[in-house]
Order: structure tokens, then sequence, then C-alpha cells
């Protein structure tokens, strides 16, 4: 009773301190700094921009100021000398708890007076994607729970320390190594989470709870450190260790730290977001295991059941092979890192079977032995929390799996078949998916999913059809909007939440001109079904990209500030064009990925055809300010670069850093040098209708089965050109 | 509420043996004083009592029970005022009382408050910001807190330092009051402040308890070890003077030279007193500067 009335007298005592006043009043005002000058989201959607940042950067600084507040009201007993008076009265380890948690309290009610404040900024700001949901999460998770952790860390500081300007010096250090050498550590950044993108148009589940399960690690940790801490706080006239030796008489004190402790570390090691897959972006391990022998793929089933609220998937998926080799067969399946294979069936009978510890590129590899029976039917229930590529930790998010939205790629949607040919049916494939009634399924590709069943429940199932060993399929709360042009229809899918910005963008319009100005200058599409092409808005995720029959849009590019930006023109509508321009160079003409260095790519070809497009629809201008002029600087600055022109310098660097070196001029590479290189084709070919009619060539051209690719050379010859004529120094 | 120090050792890390072998046994109600010159270990025993230091030795009985085990109720019932304390300057005087008052978790704050104001005569500045006060008038905010409740046990280490003659008189009947129903410990080196008013003392010196008794039986002590003299009638008898302030050599210990338009009158303590001096009746301080003097000679 007595600590109770203690804590609210020590938390009204804080409310009568002018600098607690300050600290609370400045921490209120923090998330300014998140819309001028930190601004660590980088994505462009508005909750990204307009309360992600305001968020994260009212955590940091909020962290801080609390922090320091906390070294001044622990530091104000001994600065003033009462403590000799207080300890007389109240136990310094009773008195240090109090002031802990009154310092956390009135931190709380920082936190809950920030959330008032900018609550109407924040409405304002976002517009029509605002959301209670993610309004509250992103400032209780993103904001608020750095302050209790910078309370925690500055408090323990200064019990281990008992001087305040070292503890200051210590806390700044520690906050400093999350603001910088952290900062790209998802688990380690304890002030400044890892987040890039909140979504406006979907849920944002996944990342939250990323971002929560770091703090609450944080805080098991911060929690077990205070704890040791707060059994050195100095008492009886003694130090640092004769306090810590007195205070830990007391059996339980010790061991709440050390639990605290364990849990931290046990979370840190065994956190579930995020896989082990191999950093090496060249590794191919799972690409080169060795094809069963006499064995095929005759046909494969699923049925998925996603849970959208605890996150997790749970499915049964069965396979068909014929082994005719009369011997058993080790078969090899990729597995998404987070699911668990509970049981596996050969004809009914339990097979043995292993999953690896090894990942690449988000997957294990499970290995089954089917056994020498001529027919097989193998079954396995795979369940769990898919797991996200180690290699994009910091840009957590794109395993979001919710009511409003869920993505699941391959592995993901059920364990992939990794080496075992097909039959001449090509991978027969019959999925069931069961999802929420208002959710709207998207297989990715040529296929169209039917509703099949409805249940008591408020779920659906639906089921498509494919031809796969993996397939990615979207889902959502959708609108879909069906455009004809020449006969030709695009099924443009996009948020229900973004519907009101996309109808005012004219969006749609945007679509059918782009289908026919590709259509008319390089010819109609020859892959999957050709009457048909789905345009889908994906969760924010950094680019689109295309598939058979389907091309993805990144919702970041169509936004209601980006369409609205009269500086960037139709930005929104050029990522569009970019993306739809990939199922005629990317899809309708395939280049080969086998060396992802390579400058010559499909983005070459994309890049040039959008500028080309924008040129006609914008003006001269405009393309040439932001196409051509952005390409020259991009290429200018490459050959500049010290490790282009030091490439033995790049050789001696780590590997990791070789490799985000590597990535980052090969993304100049494809996406600046070679538009710049066509363009300058185009000019020794004798202008645009000449190169019009070179890519229309190329485009229709006969393709070899055993090489479906379109090379630089190839490219090189219609031109009439060699490959120095194109040098650009 | 009694409190009993059995074989009381305290030893600091650098070696400094403040406390040896202390017995005592305090016991309510009585006002207490704790005589001793500087570094005589009383501010020691006094951390010891309120269990702000830990003994390396012995033993504290706070009504029976060991200290460690009576900590919790020794702080509920305690009123502490170190020797050395500061305050929160920017508070109010109530403010900073009320603080301690909830602290101490008093039910009534108010009229505690009120009380120890009065008590110490600060109503005046009640609302006044304690950066404000003289030295004397933050003195008494540290009186005034440690009065706040009545606590059942007041320890007072040098509690009328910076106290000017008039309000010394003041507390020490304000002690001498509050010690009619409680247990009040008083340290000082001012034998005045003990005088008149403490019925029990003890006196240490280098850590060890020279007396325990009342001050009449410390007085006692001191009869026929207390004389007056002329300082030439010591010259001639000397044949010179000599240093004699504090040092204890040929059994004398001046402990007063008063200028007469006679001469210089010298008053004296000494384990046997020399002829030229004459006998006189032991004061307190008398009797406290003999005591110490002969144990700094043994």
């Amino acid at each position: 009773m007595k600590t109770l009335c203690l804590f609210f007298l020590e938390l009204r005592r804080l409310l009568q301190s002018r600098l607690a006043w300050l600290a609370a009043g400045l921490t209120v005002l923090s998330p300014a700094m998140g819309l001028f000058l930190y601004k660590p989201a980088s994505a462009s959607t508005m909750l990204s921009m307009y309360l992600a940042n305001p968020a994260i950067a009212g955590g940091v600084a909020g962290g801080i100021l609390f922090g320091l507040l906390t070294v001044f009201a622990f530091d104000r007993p001994a600065r003033n000398r009462v403590d000799t008076l207080m300890d007389a009265v109240v136990s310094p380890l009773c008195m240090a708890l109090i002031r802990l948690l009154a310092l956390i309290a009135g931190a709380l009610l920082v936190i809950g007076l920030t959330m008032l404040v900018w609550l109407p900024v924040s409405r304002w700001l976002t517009g029509t994607v605002f959301g209670a949901a993610d309004y509250v999460l992103a400032y209780l998770l993103l904001m608020g729970l750095a302050l209790p952790l910078g309370v925690l860390a500055a408090a323990a500081a200064y019990q281990f320390i008992r001087r305040a300007d070292l503890s200051l010096a210590v806390f700044a250090a520690f906050a400093a190594l999350s603001l910088t050498v952290w900062a790209d550590n998802w688990q380690l950044c304890w002030l400044n989470p890892c987040v890039w993108a909140l979504s406006d148009d979907f849920s944002n589940f996944r990342i939250f709870r990323s971002v929560g399960y770091m703090r609450l690690t944080w805080l098991a940790a911060l929690s077990g450190v205070w704890t040791l801490s707060w059994l050195c706080v100095r008492q009886y006239g003694k130090g640092l260790l004769g306090s810590l030796l007195r205070s830990a008489r007391r059996a339980y004190r010790p061991a709440i730290a050390f639990v605290l402790l364990a849990c931290a570390g046990t979370a840190y090691a065994a956190q579930p977001f995020v896989d082990h897959s191999n950093l090496d972006e060249m590794a191919m391990s799972f690409y080169e295991i060795p094809y069963a022998e006499d064995v095929v793929c005759t046909g494969r089933t699923a049925q998925v059941f996603p849970d959208v609220n605890a996150g997790t998937v749970s499915g049964r998926a069965s396979y068909q092979f014929q082994n005719s080799s009369g011997e058993e067969q080790v078969v090899a399946f990729g597995v998404t890192p987070g699911y668990v294979i509970s049981d596996v069936q050969a004809n009914g009978a339990d097979v043995p079977f292993s999953v690896s510890d090894y990942q690449e590129y988000n997957e294990a590899m499970l290995e089954v032995a089917i056994p020498a029976e001529e027919q097989v039917e193998l079954t396995m229930h795979y369940a769990g929390f898919p797991q996200e590529n180690r290699m994009m930790s910091a840009m957590q998010g794109g395993a979001e799996i919710s009511a409003e939205y869920l993505c699941l790629e391959n592995a993901a949607l059920s364990p992939r078949l990794m080496n075992v040919m097909p039959d001449e049916h090509r991978y027969p494939t019959t999925l069931e998916i069961t999802l929420p009634a208002s959710m709207t399924v998207i297989p990715f590709g040529s296929s169209d999913a039917q509703a099949v069943a409805e249940h008591e429940d408020g779920t659906k199932t639906w089921r498509y059809e494919s031809n796969s060993t993996g397939g990615i399929l979207y889902a959502g709360t959708y609108i879909r909007e069906d455009i004809a042009v020449d006969g030709f229809t695009v099924a443009f899918y996009y948020g229900r939440k973004h519907q009101a910005v996309m109808e005012a963008a004219g969006a749609a319009e945007a679509v059918k001109s782009v289908v026919e100005y590709c259509t008319k200058h390089y010819g109609r599409l020859s892959f999957g079904s050709a009457d048909k092409l789905k345009l889908i808005q994906s969760r924010v995720s950094g680019g689109g990209y295309a598939a058979d029959g389907a091309s993805l849009l990144d919702e970041a590019d169509f936004t209601a500030e980006n369409l609205s930006n009269a500086d960037k023109g139709a930005g929104a509508g050029e990522v569009m064009i970019h993306e739809l321009v990939h199922q005629w160079w990317g899809l309708g003409n395939m280049f080969d990925a086998s060396d992802p260095g390579s400058a010559w790519s499909a983005e070459g070809l994309t890049v040039y055809t959008t500028y080309r497009i924008v040129k006609e629809l914008y003006g001269e201008d405009y393309a040439q300010e932001h196409y051509v002029n952005q390409w020259q600087q991009a290429v200018d600055d490459y050959y500049l670069d010290f490790y282009v022109r030091n490439p033995d310098y790049l050789a001696a660097l780590p590997e990791d850093k070789q490799l985000e070196i590597t990535n980052n001029l090969t993304y100049v590479r494809q996406y600046c040098e070679m538009p710049l290189k066509i363009l300058k084709a185009e000019a020794l070919v004798g202008g645009e209708d000449a190169m019009d009619l070179i890519l229309k060539g190329l485009f229709g051209r006969e393709i070899d089965p055993m090489y479906p690719y379109l090379t630089y050379q190839e490219f090189l010859d219609a031109c009439g050109l060699a490959e120095e004529d194109l040098n650009l120094v | 509420m009694q409190m009993e120090l059995h074989d009381l050792c305290m030893a600091y890390p650098d070696g400094k043996q403040a406390l040896q072998h202390l017995n005592l046994s305090l016991k309510a109600p009585s006002l207490t004083g704790l005589l001793g010159p500087n570094g005589a270990g009383k501010s020691t025993l006094m951390k010891l009592l309120v269990a702000a230091l830990l003994p390396t030795g012995g033993s504290i009985l706070v009504d029976g029970q060991p200290l460690a085990k009576s900590e919790r109720l020794l702080k509920a019932s305690l009123g502490y005022l170190p020797q050395d304390f500061g305050l929160f300057d920017e508070l109010t005087v109530t403010q900073f009382l009320d603080y301690m008052a909830a602290l101490k978790g008093l039910r009534n704050p108010k009229k505690a408050i009120q009380e120890a104001v009065q008590a110490v005569r600060l109503e005046e500045k009640s609302k006044s910001k304690i950066r404000t006060l003289s030295g004397g008038q933050r003195q008494r905010v540290g009186i005034a807190q440690a009065l706040l409740g009545n606590p059942p046990l007041l320890i007072l280490d040098e509690p009328t330092v910076g106290l000017d003659p008039e309000e010394r008189i003041h507390f020490r009947n304000l002690f001498s009051r509050t010690a009619q129903e409680r247990l009040v410990l008083l340290s000082t080196h001012i034998i005045e402040d003990v005088q008149s008013v403490c019925d029990q003392l003890v006196v240490i010196n280098h850590g060890k308890v020279l007396f325990t008794g009342t001050p009449e039986q410390l007085i006692q002590t001191a009869v026929g070890h207390v004389g007056v003299f002329w300082e030439r009638n010591s010259v001639q008898e000397q044949g010179s003077v000599r240093e004699q302030d504090s040092v204890w050599e040929q059994g004398l210990h001046i402990t007063a030279r008063v200028n007469t338009s006679q001469g210089i009158r010298c008053r004296a303590v000494a384990d046997k007193l020399p002829a030229y001096a004459k006998a006189e009746e032991p004061s307190l301080e008398d009797a406290y500067l003999y005591l110490i003097s002969k144990e700094a000679a043994q």
C-alpha cells in the first residue's frame, strides 16, 4: 500500500518538475521531425511519410529525452544531498523502483498525449488512407515503447555508475549505436526500428509484429540489465560490489534479472520473423541438386488455410509421382522457413523426411524418400509463421497475412517441388485456399480463381488451376476493374481503400493508353491468355514485376500525393507503364538472367520504351528531364565511381560489402546505361521510327525454344551496329 | 522503543576503526546526549543506528529484533537529522516537508507539517523557496523534517550547528519536551546543548564508550579534579610559563584562561591538583574534558 502511495507521490513530483514538462513538451512535438528532418521510412506511401516517420522520429527523440530526464531524476537526490534524508525513511532500493515506475508512467502519459495531439494532424496528412488501427499501433510500437526503453537504459546506467555525467555519456553511446552501427539490424536498433514502409491500402500487421517483437526483446533485455543495476544501488555505505552482494542475498532478485536476460537472449536467437538464408546472392545450391531419375510429377494439389488473425498458414499438399526407376528415390522440396512439416505419407504410409538447416533464397530443403512403386501419392501437412528472407530483414512486411491482404509466394503457398521433372502436362496443379469472404483471390498468372464453397464461419474456399511447381497468390480486399483495349482485357485490381484516388487519377485510362501504344508499336502479347492481362496493385514492396499474364504495381507509386504531384507529371502512371511494358520486354521476349551483373536485361528496353511512351504522353521536355538527363547523370557518376575505376579495391572488400556495391552498380548499368545506349543506337539507326521497326522485328522474331532469350548481340545485329559503336565514354 | 548495541564494531574499507566493541542500551523515554570530540565516531554510530551503514561486528537490536530484520519498522519510527544533508532548493519549505511527509507515509500530513513548522519557528518562511533560506533556516527545515509525524525515535546529529544562541536554547527545550515520550538521541560536541536537558549521556572517543550515565554522574567523576589558580602562581612554582592548554603534562589541563585586573585566572582539570590550585565545583564541561583528557593520557 505504501509502495503504491509512494508511486503516486513520485509521479506527482515528476509532474511538478519543470524539466519533466520540458521533456514531455519536446517529446510531444518531436514527431514533427519525422516530417522534415528524420525520415527513416523511405517508401513514398502516405502512411510511411506521415505516420511511420513521425512516429519513429518521436520515438527516437522521446527515448533520448526521457533517458536524459531519467538520469536527472535519479541523480536529483544525490545532487541535492537529500539522499541521506530519504534513505532514512525509504529503502534506496524501493525508491529506485518507485522512481523508475513513475518515469515509465510519465512516459506512457506523454505517449497518450502525443497520440491525442497528432491524431488530427495525421488524419489530415494521410487523408483517405488513415486508419485507426495503423495510427494506434504506429504510435505505440514505433514511438511509444522507445520511451520506456530509454528510461530503463538510462536508469540502469545511472545505477551502475552513480555519476550523472558518465551515465549520460554511456546512455548517449548506447543510443548512438542504435542510430548508426545497429541502424540496419532490425533486432538491435532498439531506438529506431527498421521500418521502411507502411502500406496505405492494406494492413501492416506483419511489420508491427516485427517491431513489437524487437521492442519486447529489448524490454526484457533492458529490464534484466536494470534489475542487475538495481541490485547495485548503493546502500549501507557500500560500493557497487558490496551493494550487489548485499542485495543479491534475496535470491529471487538476481533470479528475476537472469530470467529476464535469458528471455531476451532466447527471443533474440529464436526470432520467428527472418530466416537464415545464405547472404550470397549468387548461391545456387538448391538449383544444382540432381533430378530424381526416372521420376516425373503427374500432378499436385494443395489446400491452404491462412489464419489471417495469427498471420500463419497451414495446409495439406499432395503430389502424384510416377516412379519408373524401380528404386526408392529422394524427392526434394523447397519449404518456407518458419513452416513445420508435421508428417509425410507415401501411398498412405508414413515415410521419413528431413528439413535442411541450410537455407537459400527464403527456402529450406525438405527431402523425402519415395518408395520404389510405380505410382506414388505423397501427402504432407505443413503449418507455421512464414519467415522473410534475411537479405531483406531491414525491409520486412512482405509476408503480410491479414484479413485485408496476403501474398503467398511459391514455397509459402505449398512445398515447392525441386528435383522432379514434369510429365507432358507440366505439373498440373489444383490449389484451394480458404479465406475470409471479403477477400478476393488473385493467382499471379493467367489462371482465374473461382469461389467453390462458402462456410458458416464467414470464409470462402477458392480454387484455381495452374501448371507450376510454385506459384504466387495474392488476396485482399480488392476492387476489380476490367479495361477493354482492342479486344484485349486488362483486369485491373486495386485496394478498396484506394478506390477514390484511383478513379480520380484516371488510372484506367493510363492503362488503356499503354496497352494501345505497345500493341501498336511492337505487336500483341504472345504469352498466356492472349486476350487478358491482370494488373494487380500490390502492398508496398519496393517495385513491381511481371509474369505470365499478370503484372504487379507497387501501391507506393499510386499514393494520392504522388498522383497529384505536378512536378512529377504522371509519375504513378509511369511506373504502371514500366511494369506493363515488361509484358513485352521481359515476358514477350525473355532475357538471359544467368549473369545478374550483365547490363543487358529486360530493364534496358523496358526503361527505353517507358521513356518513349512518356515522351508521347507528356512531351519531349518532360521526358528529357525525367529520363535522359537522369540516366546521363547516373552514368556520369558511375564512370567516376572509385570502384569502377579501381576494381582491384572492390575485390579487396569483404564479401557482403562487395555484393552491396556490385548490386548498386549493376542497377545503374541496367536501368540507366543500357537505355542510354539504346538511345544512342536510335540516333545511329536513323531515329525513333527506325528503332521502332527494329524493336518490332525483335519482338516478333521467331524464338528458339532451346535458347529463347533476346541477346545484346541480336539487338546490335538488328541495328547493324557493333558493341563499340554504343560506347558512352 | 528500545535499542541495544552489543559489541558493536565498525571498520571502514580503508582500515579505519571507527567503533570498537560498543555496548549500549537506549530506552524511551529518554533524551540521550552523545558526546565526543570530532572524529570520535559519533556520526558513524548515528549512521549505524539509522541503518545507513552496516556494522562490521556486533549487533543492534530494535525492540529486541536484529536491525537487519526490523529495518522497515525502524524507518517507519525514525526521525533523522544527519550532520551533512541537503534540501531540494527548488521547493518551498512546505512542499519539501509535504514530500518528506508523503515518503514517511503520514496519514495527516498537513497537520504534521503545520506542527513541525511551528516547532521550528518557520511559519513565516513556509512558503519560501528553500534556496532563499539562510544556513540556520535550512538547519531548522532539516529539524522539522525529522520531527514530522512525531516519530518515536529521533536521532539528531549536531542539530544546533549554524543556529544562533537563542535558537539553540529553543531547540534544546524542544528536544527536551519531545523526549518526554520518546527516545531522542542527540549527538553533539557542544556541552551546553546537553547540559541542561539530557537525562542520559554517552561519551565516546576513538570509537570507544568512555562513559554512560546521567550528567550528574559524569560531574561526580570530576569532583576534586577541577581547580582554579592565578597563572603567576604556577609560573613561580614551575619557573616558566609553558603551553598547557591542550597538553596533559604534569597532570594539569587548563580549560579556561580569563584575563582579570589582578592577572590571568586559570581553570584546569587534573587527576591530582597542584598545591597552588584551589578546588572548584566541576561543571559538565569540566567533567567531560577531564574524561577526555584522562583517556588521552592513557
